[in-house]
């Protein structure tokens, strides 16, 4: 059992994103914590590069470091919001009680993946794959066997654009006749 | 846990990191009041199961997983984008992007 360059990889980036992940719950400027959910995407598509997933990697950082981070930075900076004071949920006893819901929800899940390890442990990992024919394969099983999905997304993301631009046209926001 | 399952990493390690980045999500959904950083923890949420595909995918030897992926990340762009318009639409109001004010929406 030796530590490869892809089992320290994992932990690095691992760590990583897990840090900045706690960076979008606890900071309370929210550009802040954009900058920290980007750092976290970034670390994600460190981690689908390390596991041969480069089209996905290369998706990963276009899309989501890329493009949503840029429309949330972009609508922060519209808002002109500051460190916020109450940044938190109000209760005690009620954040309590998320915390422990959040706490068993994990809990169940570790349990799950610990116990079920031999038979997901007994697997075949893939061979090294090269990046061009892998992408090819996605390409083909896209426009292929995911071909109605495909289009059912083409056509979603028409309906989002056109409501997102009729929301946006409401005078006085979405409160303009009280 | 023996230190050999440390060092040598395999899909439960991903999955465990997956599913610990999906508590950090659902705690930001549940515990913040900024409705940007809620829609930020749902991100999170979502990347954390296209942690899970991808895994899946690698370590099954089966590319159905990344083809989810894509339809994951359409779906998230578009939550992203309606829900950054309602922020607006509510900021305009209330200069605020606080969840409370989320419970007077009218069409």
């Amino acid at each position: 059992m030796t530590l490869t360059a892809q089992d320290l990889l994992f932990y690095i980036l691992g760590g990583l994103s897990l840090a900045s992940a706690l960076g979008v719950l606890l900071m309370t400027n929210p550009i802040y914590s954009a900058l920290c959910l980007a750092l976290t995407m970034v670390s994600l598509a460190g981690l689908y590069a390390s596991m041969q997933a480069w089209f996905v990697a290369g998706v990963q950082l276009i899309v989501y470091a890329g493009a949503v981070m840029v429309l949330f930075v972009m609508v922060l900076m519209l808002f002109d919001l500051k460190s916020e004071v109450k940044a938190f949920s109000r209760g005690a006893v009620a954040g309590f009680m998320k915390l422990v819901a959040v706490g068993l929800m994990t809990g169940a899940f570790l349990a799950a993946i610990y116990n079920s390890a031999d038979t997901l442990l007994g697997t075949s990992l893939a061979a090294n794959v090269d990046g061009t024919a892998s992408t090819k394969a996605l390409a083909q099983m896209l426009f292929g066997k995911y071909v109605f999905a495909f289009e059912a997304m083409g056509v979603l993301l028409l309906i989002i654009a056109i409501g997102a631009v009729a929301l946006s046209r409401i005078e006085g926001g979405t409160h303009a006749d009280e | 846990m023996p230190m050999s399952n440390l060092v040598d990493v395999g899909l439960s390690h991903y999955l465990a990191l997956s599913a610990a980045l999906f508590a950090i999500g659902m705690l930001g959904v549940l515990m913040r009041r900024n409705v940007i950083v809620m829609m930020m923890s749902i991100e999170l949420m979502l990347n954390a199961v296209n942690l899970t595909f991808v895994a899946f995918s690698r370590f099954r030897d089966n590319m159905d997983g990344q083809a989810m992926v894509f339809f994951v990340m359409t779906v998230a762009a578009a939550e992203a984008a309606v829900g950054l318009a309602l922020a607006v639409t509510i900021f305009k109001r209330f200069r605020e992007v606080n969840i409370r004010y989320f419970e007077h929406l009218k069409g």
